[in-house]
């Protein structure tokens, strides 16, 4: 399946337009920051890549489904999708890329300051999650209350990294001996 | 004793089954569906082939597995992890595919349609699994 299909949304605002800047590597400054999504031969293990990262706000940030046996959704935790708890900013519209099929991309572009938690649909039970920090938050930025781990799987909370590490080095990278972030177990 | 013989041949072929459905190549026919036309999934799967499954025996299955040139390749059961830990079981599962060659029996992190954490219990009908390979 070679088929590429692009979804451009922003988060934050109306939508935009081009969506055609080449592919960058992750960095805070970067006008785009690519987000694979990922899975190993079997199929036993499924995981977005970096699993965290930080950018400044009006990044677009693309989602590329890598995984050549499976299809991957990017998907805001928002009450908009299926009931999910909201864990994104107040004023930040949620997205749902729907399914992508191997070569696949969508992307959004964040405006809102804040911490962006999204999942898999359906890989949210596997633990397939991810974070983004957009800005340079403080505390009451992204300190949920409790209700916003309600319907999320214990090992979904658990694979989430800590927006301590994606703010001390920008990027973290999927672990695969733990299935979360690198140092990351911070359900917040 | 003609009429005995009749009547003993009658019973015997009642007490088989009806005639199994050839599933050797693809599409299989009957209830079975292709699967990436029920969920969002590639056509050809690296490392399982181009899969079809009857709906109403989801999530387990069996799902018929066939390789490029549509020929037979494996049958599938995918048994959630979960379902297995609450004590259900899956009883008298078909099989359709015939003569098993070899089993693989794998932990699937999920996918669209098996969305749990499952095990593919994997019936090899052939003993060449890379006839379903990546390109």
């Amino acid at each position: 399946m070679n088929t590429t299909r692009r979804h451009v949304l922003r988060a934050g605002g109306g939508l935009l337009l081009a969506g055609l800047a080449p592919a960058l590597v992750t960095a805070r400054a970067a006008a785009e920051v690519r987000i694979e999504m990922k899975g190993n031969e079997s199929g036993s293990l499924v995981w977005f890549e970096p699993i965290g990262v930080q950018v400044s706000p009006g990044t677009t940030v693309r989602w590329l489904n890598l995984d050549p046996i499976n299809s991957h959704t990017a998907t805001a935790y928002h009450p908009d999708n299926d009931g999910k708890p909201r864990r994104i900013p107040d004023k930040a519209r949620p997205w749902h890329s729907d399914y992508l099929l191997p070569n696949e991309e969508f992307s959004v572009t964040l405006d809102v300051p804040g911490v962006y938690d999204y999942f898999c649909v359906p890989h949210e039970l596997a633990g397939m999650v991810g974070r983004i920090v957009v800005g340079n938050v403080q505390d009451a930025d992204w300190q949920y209350s409790d209700i916003a781990n309600d319907g999320i799987p214990e090992v979904a909370l658990m694979a989430f990294p800590s927006v301590t590490d994606i703010l001390a080095s920008g990027t973290v990278h999927f672990d695969p001996a733990s299935g979360a972030g690198h140092g990351g177990h911070d359900t917040k | 004793m003609k009429m005995l013989s009749m009547a003993a041949a009658l019973a015997v072929a009642m007490a088989l089954p009806a005639a199994a459905q050839d599933v050797s190549t693809a599409p299989p026919g009957g209830d079975y569906q292709k699967v990436s036309e029920l969920v969002k999934l590639p056509d050809f799967i690296p490392g399982l082939g181009d899969l079809y499954v009857n709906p109403d025996t989801l999530p387990a299955g069996p799902f018929l597995a066939y390789d490029r040139d549509g020929q037979l390749v494996s049958t599938i059961y995918m048994v959630p992890i979960a379902d297995l830990e609450e004590g259900k079981t899956f009883d008298d599962l078909a099989v359709p595919g015939g003569q098993v060659d070899h089993v693989d029996i794998y932990y699937n992190a999920g996918h669209p349609g098996v969305e749990k954490p499952h095990a593919h219990v994997v019936l090899w009908h052939v003993d060449d699994e890379a006839r379903v390979a990546a390109e």
